[in-house]
């Protein structure tokens, strides 16, 4: 019973970094039908944001009040980055057949990835990610359950995101044009409600969770490399369809389910097919059977109808 | 242009705004400037393609050791003939307003002078900059490169003012059958010797400058008319431009001597260019979006390797080649199968993904089966090493022999084996894309809901597009994995589905030779020009957001796909349309 306790806890913690990163994925197809591949490396750079935030600023301290810092570093470099992206990128080619966005979002992965490899001082190799006192350090331990002090830290800050954007999206005049756009951009055009301006702040939301998601992965694994955004962000587009594509709440019980599954198979799958080097295949096999299932995934989709 | 004065407020206003042009009533500006110039420009342009010639006798660089020799007066070094080229080429476009006339009334002086001039400029100063760097600075540089450096900028300026002339429909030029067959047979023998030279071209300066000037002939010819002339000769020509083709890709290993370096690109560029073909049968004409194709490749290399005589290999039973080939297509086809099946009902977004989630399935699983974590099918992340050579009967592809003097290596053995299927698989694709299937295809692309109401089997047809394409790979593969002698997980990542769609979406969707430029351009570039190569995949990454922004139909499209990428370009529109017209006239 513990077993089943403490995997899912793990899965629970795993999935809320999905989950924070598939919202962006998410709310950018619900509205402009583009599988931002890039977004990956938006987590990524948001992670080393926080990094170069700590290094310039605070090296050496591992204080609790550098991590609101780092975080607004984090934040910082990832909306930067969406949104050079968002104009630069993808704007131009909004009304061009779909392979052509794809294909430049492939190269836009491929330029961050690279960039932050050549460009940021020894991000060749992994690079140590300072571990702030209070949300990391000792396990904490609840009956026979062990939690790590950073998974808590993942999980409240998904708790916390997910309020604010609950709170931007029913009840914020911005947030009502982003429901507005997503139902039918033409119309909310004519309503007055200026798309591309929403469109940006889609980009930018996603990034902002992304870059939370960034320091929640540099605190639990204590060091980052250039390379992390390619998996989670494929497992994260797993969850945002798992949950139904273009749906908020959807992206993040997607994201907390995909965890669960992938934790409860490590640990309960038996024989030579258990085990952590199996896990992404069950995640990705879980995708398959989802679209073969239920297309629309567990909460339904919400994509404009272009009809 | 109209002066009587018209009531204000009537339709006749607008009479003045239309009638007034820049040439013949140039007002203020810059434009109007160079317009005054117009009278003066062949002058100036062939003053300075005079010069450009000239300078080609002169020493460029002080420094002999730089850029294949620049520094002799006389006798012109390598890149010193390509200056020569363009300053000819110029001179030649400027006798077209004379004697040349009557031959060639098509050809569009004006324009092909101003690609031809700005390309000339930026050739120099690519030749400057090459100089400066590969020796010890600026002042390396010799009169004779600053004497082309002023040359290529009174081409370039004359060009530019020149004043366009009225030219005949390219489409619709049409000489001899003999001169057309000849002016072919020249351009393949000179794409021939440029090839070779291209690879034997040994520093990255002399690489990018050589590309330089390419790029300025092609362009001066392609702004002139010539390729609209050629797209529909092709057509009336159409078995000697194959044959052609054919004999040249042929005659290639004759021509290296015996040295392996450039040979061992070439079987690269020929396997990496076949699999691509088989998917631009999934993207270019199905349209399907495809991320995850390497896995079947990796599949059929995976065959082919377990079941050779390796002494790694897992499976026991041996048989012949041809049937392990056999084996191994079926294999990637089956994968295909299990994976289109769920997959290809729904969007095609979701196909991306989930085929890019495929490919790192079968990575991983690869990785995972080697006796701790599966059965022992594929010896985990060591992969099979050592696999021996191909062998026919007695005829074993590691050997090498002499044919007509000229020695072949293993390199050449396996450049002819996989011309023979390249050649096979064009075939297929060929006749796929002119059969009912292909037009199937094409209005699944177009329009699925419009087909599948014409009685298009969409789902069909879109499962047998996946499932030919993965056949091929898996064909293909069973030969890489007797070429690379080695078989492991990490040849098969993400990234190298990223570079066949790349190879793909940069040569030109829909077209075979299209997907061999793209080919020969991603695996041939990163050899070239090595002093880059720490910066490879973010000129890659940057490239392909170029392309897609500036060309996405990549550089030979097929005309169908380009007007898919400009829907709105109705000049286009009528181009394409007239030039669809006299090719068809043409083949009949």
């Amino acid at each position: 019973m513990t077993d089943l306790l403490q995997q899912l806890v793990n899965g629970l913690t795993l999935g809320s970094l999905y989950a924070l990163i598939a919202v962006g994925y998410t709310v950018v197809y619900g509205i402009v039908q583009l599988i931002n591949f890039a977004h990956g490396e938006v987590f990524m750079i948001g992670a080393f944001g926080a990094l170069a935030t700590w290094t310039v600023l605070f090296n050496g301290t591992t204080s609790l009040w550098v991590l609101p810092f780092m975080i607004l570093g984090a934040v910082a470099a990832s909306v930067t980055v969406a949104i050079l992206m968002e104009r630069f990128a993808y704007r131009p080619l909004r009304h061009a057949p779909r392979l052509a966005p794809l294909i430049t979002a492939i190269g836009v992965s491929v330029f961050l990835q690279e960039a932050v490899r050549l460009f940021y001082p020894g991000a060749k190799s992994k690079l140590p990610f300072p571990q702030i006192e209070v949300v990391t350090g000792p396990a904490v331990h609840i009956g026979d359950i062990t939690v790590q002090r950073a998974a808590v830290f993942t999980v409240v800050s998904l708790a916390v995101c997910g309020a604010l954007l609950w709170y931007f999206v029913n009840r914020t005049k911005l947030g009502r044009g982003m429901r507005a756009v997503s139902q039918d951009p033409d119309t909310a055009r004519l309503m007055g409600i200026n798309v591309n301006r929403i469109i940006v702040i889609a980009f930018a939301i996603g990034a902002v969770l992304a870059a939370v998601a960034g320091v929640a992965q540099g605190l639990q694994n204590s060091n980052i490399d250039f390379r992390i955004g390619f998996l989670a962000g494929l497992k994260a587009f797993t969850a945002a369809v798992l949950g139904g594509i273009g749906n908020l709440l959807g992206a993040v019980v997607g994201g907390l389910v995909l965890g669960v599954v992938e934790a409860l198979a490590t640990q309960f799958i038996p024989g030579q097919f258990g085990g952590s080097s199996w896990k992404d295949i069950w995640a990705f096999g879980l995708l398959i059977i989802v679209l073969v299932f239920r297309p629309q995934g567990l909460l339904g989709a919400q994509v404009v109808d272009r009809a | 242009m109209s002066t009587e004065p018209t009531p204000a407020g009537s339709e006749l206003d607008f009479r003045q705004d239309v009638s007034r042009t820049d040439i013949d009533h140039p007002g203020p500006g810059f434009a109007s400037h160079l317009a005054r110039l117009a009278p003066s420009a062949t002058p100036l342009f062939v003053v300075g393609s005079g010069l450009v010639v000239l300078s080609c006798f002169l020493s460029w660089s002080y420094d002999r050791s730089i850029l294949g020799n620049v520094g002799i007066y006389g006798n012109p070094g390598s890149l010193q003939l390509i200056a020569l080229v363009l300053g000819l080429f110029g001179i030649l476009l400027a006798l077209m307003r004379g004697p040349l006339r009557r031959f060639l009334p098509w050809v569009d002086r004006a324009a092909a002078a101003r690609a031809l001039g700005v390309g000339s400029l930026v050739f120099a100063v690519v030749i400057i900059l090459a100089i400066t760097l590969e020796s010890s600075g600026l002042i390396n540089v010799d009169p004779g490169g600053w004497l082309l450096l002023v040359a290529s900028g009174l081409m370039a300026l004359g060009g530019t003012v020149m004043q366009p002339t009225e030219t005949e429909d390219p489409l619709r030029a049409h000489y001899g059958s003999t001169t057309e067959i000849l002016v072919f047979v020249v351009l393949l023998a000179v794409g021939l010797a440029v090839v070779a030279y291209a690879l034997d071209v040994k520093d990255g300066g002399s690489f990018v400058a050589l590309l330089t000037g390419l790029a300025a002939v092609g362009a001066a010819l392609g702004r002139g008319g010539f390729f609209q002339y050629l797209a529909v000769a092709s057509a009336r020509h159409r078995t000697v431009l194959t044959l052609g083709a054919v004999a040249v890709a042929f005659l290639f290993p004759f021509t290296q001597g015996g040295s392996d370096a450039n040979m061992s690109i070439a079987t690269q560029v020929l396997i990496f260019a076949t699999t691509a073909l088989g998917l631009n049968i999934v993207v270019g004409l199905a349209g399907l979006l495809d991320l995850g194709y390497i896995a079947f490749l990796g599949a059929g290399s995976y065959v082919g390797a377990t079941m050779s005589y390796s002494a790694f290999a897992t499976i026991d039973w041996k048989p012949p080649f041809l049937v392990v080939m056999v084996i191994g297509g079926m294999v990637s086809a089956t994968l295909g199968l299990i994976i289109g099946s769920p997959t290809l009902r729904v969007s095609g977004d979701y196909l991306a993904i989930v085929t890019l989630a495929f490919g790192e399935i079968f990575r991983l699983a690869m990785n995972n089966l080697d006796g701790e974590n599966g059965p022992d099918l594929t010896n985990g992340p060591n992969g099979v090493p050592a696999i021996p050579e191909l062998e026919f009967g007695s005829f074993n592809f590691g050997d090498s022999h002499e044919v007509l003097g000229i020695t072949l290596t293993r390199f050449a053995n396996y450049y002819f084996l996989l011309l023979l299927f390249a050649a096979f698989v064009i075939l297929i694709f060929i006749r796929l894309n002119n059969s009912r299937i292909g037009r199937g295809w094409v209005a699944i692309r177009e329009d699925e809901r419009a087909a599948e109401a014409m009685g298009v089997n969409v789902f069909g047809l879109k499962l047998f597009a996946f499932a030919s394409g993965a056949f091929l790979a898996g064909l293909v593969g069973t030969i890489k994995a007797h070429h690379d002698v080695s078989v492991s997980p990490d040849q098969f990542v993400f990234l190298e589905s990223a570079f066949l769609l790349a190879a793909i979406v940069l040569g030109g969707m829909g077209t075979v030779a299209g997907v061999f430029v793209g080919a020969t351009i991603l695996k041939l570039l990163p050899e070239k020009l090595r002093f880059l190569s720490d910066y490879r995949l973010l000129m890659f990454g940057a490239l392909l957001v170029l392309m897609m922004r500036l060309r996405p139909e990549g550089i030979v499209p097929s005309r169908r796909r380009q007007l898919e990428f400009h829907a709105d370009d109705e000049k286009l529109a009528e181009v394409v349309g007239e030039q669809h017209i006299e090719q068809e006239e043409a083949r009949a």
